[in-house]
């Protein structure tokens, strides 16, 4: 059966006028105009998908810029039978592409996502100059303290320096640290990029011994000494700068972000296995009795499970920065056995006084 | 070959004449793209607007033959890419260390990010153009596909410089800035090796242009003193009436819903005043436009855009944006059916663009959500 047809080859606008047949899996089709041609029907790519009493529009492997335009319904409809990839539009195969691609891409990015967030910062942490790490502590102890005081008399600047020397004594390579206490009512202690150690208020008032302070001060220089406050701000702004690269433009909102997100991620638990595990050594090379630590701990800890669970009485006021980020409130599952790990000096070691009880007392009075 | 066969390849002139067929398909299309776009999360969306388009650009007959859309979804996802590493990223990268390291109000970062708005706007027109450039160069009818030929950086200077403009002269730049686009672009348009021609002056825009200027600043007005007067009066009221405090109550109450339907018809009159502008442009430009030495013709009215762009708003507001493709069907339906090219055509001489085809296709303008066909 041989029909009449146009034929475009992709180089003038000139329609030609053809016939075309079938020969077994074959068209062949020619005109005044047009040499014998010859497109093997597996090769046919529908233009459109054919719709009836509409020309039906076929493309070939073999001249991708040419096309065949078919009118005889009976002809389109016997050609369209014998090979199904010609009714064009949705397939099951291309479902199955979408979902295919789906799901490799989510794996994908759940893997780089991954690799970006527990590997790659700790890595990067160790590259930041120190006028980097020392900028951006400045950033993140402004944002989380907000406008609280900083409580600063000589005699307290004294102490510090003291319970310093001491744990030095334990630790030949301690890092430069600066330690600052603010007038928050919170209890909390953290350690910001470039070494700075901040104390609130209400932790020291709630310190009874200087062993407790000193203990405190310890698993915040272990983090230090880990860089885990870099690491940490290498991935808050790591995932900071994917949302806003997602949302098709930065924002100019970090700080708060930061404070935010910093909420969301904190430290890991080997993050802080590893502060506990260097305020321990470095205690016990000191020998500082630990059982300060021990105790100051366990306060925490009954002092978390008192309070009643902030996710279903919803408090007056908005929760602060500060409390949402947390160091040593962060009593997330394994705190138990973190108290547990704190074993008491060897019995051949006499525990050293840390602080006199001058130092001590302008400690505690360092906010007035 | 003798002389006759030649002659009898190449037909005589005809013209041209434009239809809008409808085709069965589109419905199926707009539901797949929205499930399958919620699936991957958005990535979809580049095939889902190929699928789209392929539909539409297929309804769109010329004497007969219809329009042929040869983009793919995987052009327009390497456009993204593209946009998205060589810009978008980076950009995210210097604003992110530089508010990290310096802080939120930092000049530094003020500075950086007004660069940053500086160069979307800089680089609108250069989007727009490479957008128009790839649809161009994916359109297809008889085998043949049309294309851009210049530089996209001309039209992207001029679009920025008539933004500045337009802005500076309050708004009476625009007949002449459009003017101008428009010249730039219709005269770089090529469907094959013929060309579209541009000519004409901002001149016979302007009276219209006025009539809206004026009276959106007389509608400007009017509604700043009744909004005005009522606040004032208000008080005055609870005066008058001092020993019938619910009657001033309840007359200063109408008064501010008064003042609000008020505002409200403000909001919907103000656009259709301006339907009345978009319509003369239309016509103008499609009268100022030649194809192949032969001039265009577009019976676009005021009515006809109003009722075009307040069911388009409807369908967009009803099916929550799922029904996009209905409104570019619509957009490209009104066109095709009230536009027509009045003089013949030597069709069969036309011969295939000569210019490359760009690979990749409008991640810019994804970029900045300018959408759109
Ligand atoms: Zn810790």
């Amino acid at each position: 059966m041989a029909v009449a047809a146009t034929f475009f080859d992709g180089e003038t606008a000139h329609d030609r006028p053809v016939t075309v047949e079938r020969i077994s899996n074959e068209l062949q089709f020619s005109g005044e105009n047009t040499p014998l041609t010859r497109w093997s029907i597996a090769g046919l790519h529908p233009i459109d998908p054919p719709s009836p009493g509409q020309p039906f529009r076929l493309t070939h492997d073999s001249q991708k810029g040419s096309r065949l335009i078919l009118r005889d319904d009976a002809f389109i409809n016997d050609l369209i039978a014998s090979n199904r990839a010609l009714r064009g539009g949705y397939s099951f195969r291309h479902l199955g592409q979408v979902l295919g691609w789906t799901v490799g891409g989510l794996a994908v990015a759940v893997a780089l996502g991954w690799f970006a967030m527990s590997f790659l910062p700790q890595q990067l942490a160790h590259l930041l100059p120190d006028s980097w790490r020392n900028r951006v502590g400045e950033q993140v102890i402004s944002s989380l303290v907000e406008k609280a005081r900083k409580c600063e008399t000589s005699a307290a600047t004294g102490a510090w320096s003291a319970m310093i020397a001491k744990l030095a004594e334990g630790n030949s390579s301690l890092p430069p640290i600066s330690v600052s206490v603010y007038d928050v009512p919170i209890m909390n202690a953290f350690a910001a990029p470039g070494g700075r150690i901040v104390f609130t208020k209400e932790l020291l008032r709630q310190a009874e011994t200087p062993d407790e302070v000193v203990g405190v001060l310890a698993h915040e220089i272990g983090h230090v000494a880990h860089l885990h406050p870099e690491a940490q701000m290498v991935r808050l702004a790591g995932l900071q700068i994917l949302i806003s690269a997602i949302s098709n433009g930065g924002s100019g909102e970090w700080a708060g972000n930061i404070a935010a997100l910093a909420a969301i991620f904190r430290y890991s638990r080997d993050a802080e296995r590893e502060a506990d595990e260097y305020a321990r050594s470095t205690m016990a090379a000191a020998s500082i009795d630990p059982m300060g630590l021990k105790h100051f701990f366990e306060k925490v800890l009954k002092l978390e499970k008192g309070k009643p669970d902030s996710t279903q009485t919803p408090s007056a006021t908005k929760p602060t920065a500060l409390e949402k980020i947390g160091d040593v409130f962060s009593t997330h599952p394994g705190t138990e056995q973190r108290i547990k790990d704190i074993q008491p000096l060897p019995t051949d070691h006499v525990p050293a006084k840390v602080l006199s009880e001058e130092q001590w007392k302008a400690l505690k009075a360092v906010c007035g | 070959m003798s002389d006759t066969a030649t002659m009898a390849g190449v037909s005589a002139p005809e013209q041209l004449t434009f239809s809008f067929v409808k085709r069965p398909g589109l419905l199926k299309i707009t539901i797949v793209s929205f499930l399958l776009t919620l699936i991957t999360l958005g990535f979809y969306r580049f095939w889902a607007r190929t699928q789209v388009r392929k539909h539409i650009w297929s309804s769109v007959h010329i004497n007969g033959e219809p329009l042929e859309y040869t983009g793919t979804g995987m052009e327009l996802f390497k456009g993204f890419l593209v946009v998205f590493f060589v810009l978008i990223l980076p950009i995210a990268v210097v604003t992110g260390f530089v508010g990290i390291l310096y802080g939120p109000e930092s000049p530094l970062l003020i500075t950086i990010q007004f660069a940053v708005i500086l160069a979307i706007y800089v680089l609108w027109g250069f989007a727009v153009y490479k957008a128009w450039n790839y649809k161009l160069s994916r359109t297809q009818w008889r085998g043949i596909r049309g294309a851009l030929v210049g530089p996209a950086m001309t039209y992207s200077l001029l679009f920025f410089g008539s933004l500045m403009a337009k802005g500076m002269s309050l708004g009476w730049a625009t007949p002449v800035m459009n003017t101008v686009l428009q010249e730039q672009i219709t005269n770089d348009m090529r469907f094959g090796d013929a060309a579209f021609k541009f000519k004409g002056r901002a001149g016979p825009l302007y009276p219209t242009y006025a009539l809206c200027w004026f009276l959106t600043l007389g509608a400007i007005i009017l509604v700043t003193v009744l909004a005005s007067v009522s606040a004032a009066s208000s008080p005055l009221f609870s005066e008058a009436f001092g020993n019938q405090p619910q009657n001033a109550e309840q007359i200063a109450g109408m008064l501010i819903i008064a003042a609000i339907i008020l505002f409200l018809v403000f909001l919907l009159l103000v656009p259709m005043l301006w339907a009345v502008y978009t319509a003369t442009q239309m016509r103008v430009f499609a009268d100022y436009t030649r194809f192949d030495g032969a001039p265009f013709r577009l019976e676009a009215t005021t009515g006809s855009i109003i009722g075009l762009t307040v069911v388009n708003l409807l369908i967009l507001i009803f099916t929550l944006g799922i029904g996009w493709p209905y409104i570019n069907r619509r957009i490209v339906r009104y066109v095709v059916e009230r536009l027509h090219l009045d003089g013949k055509i030597e069709i069969d001489r036309i011969s295939q663009s000569k210019v490359p085809l760009p690979t990749r296709g409008e991640g810019l303008f994804d970029a900045f959500d300018v959408g759109g066909l």
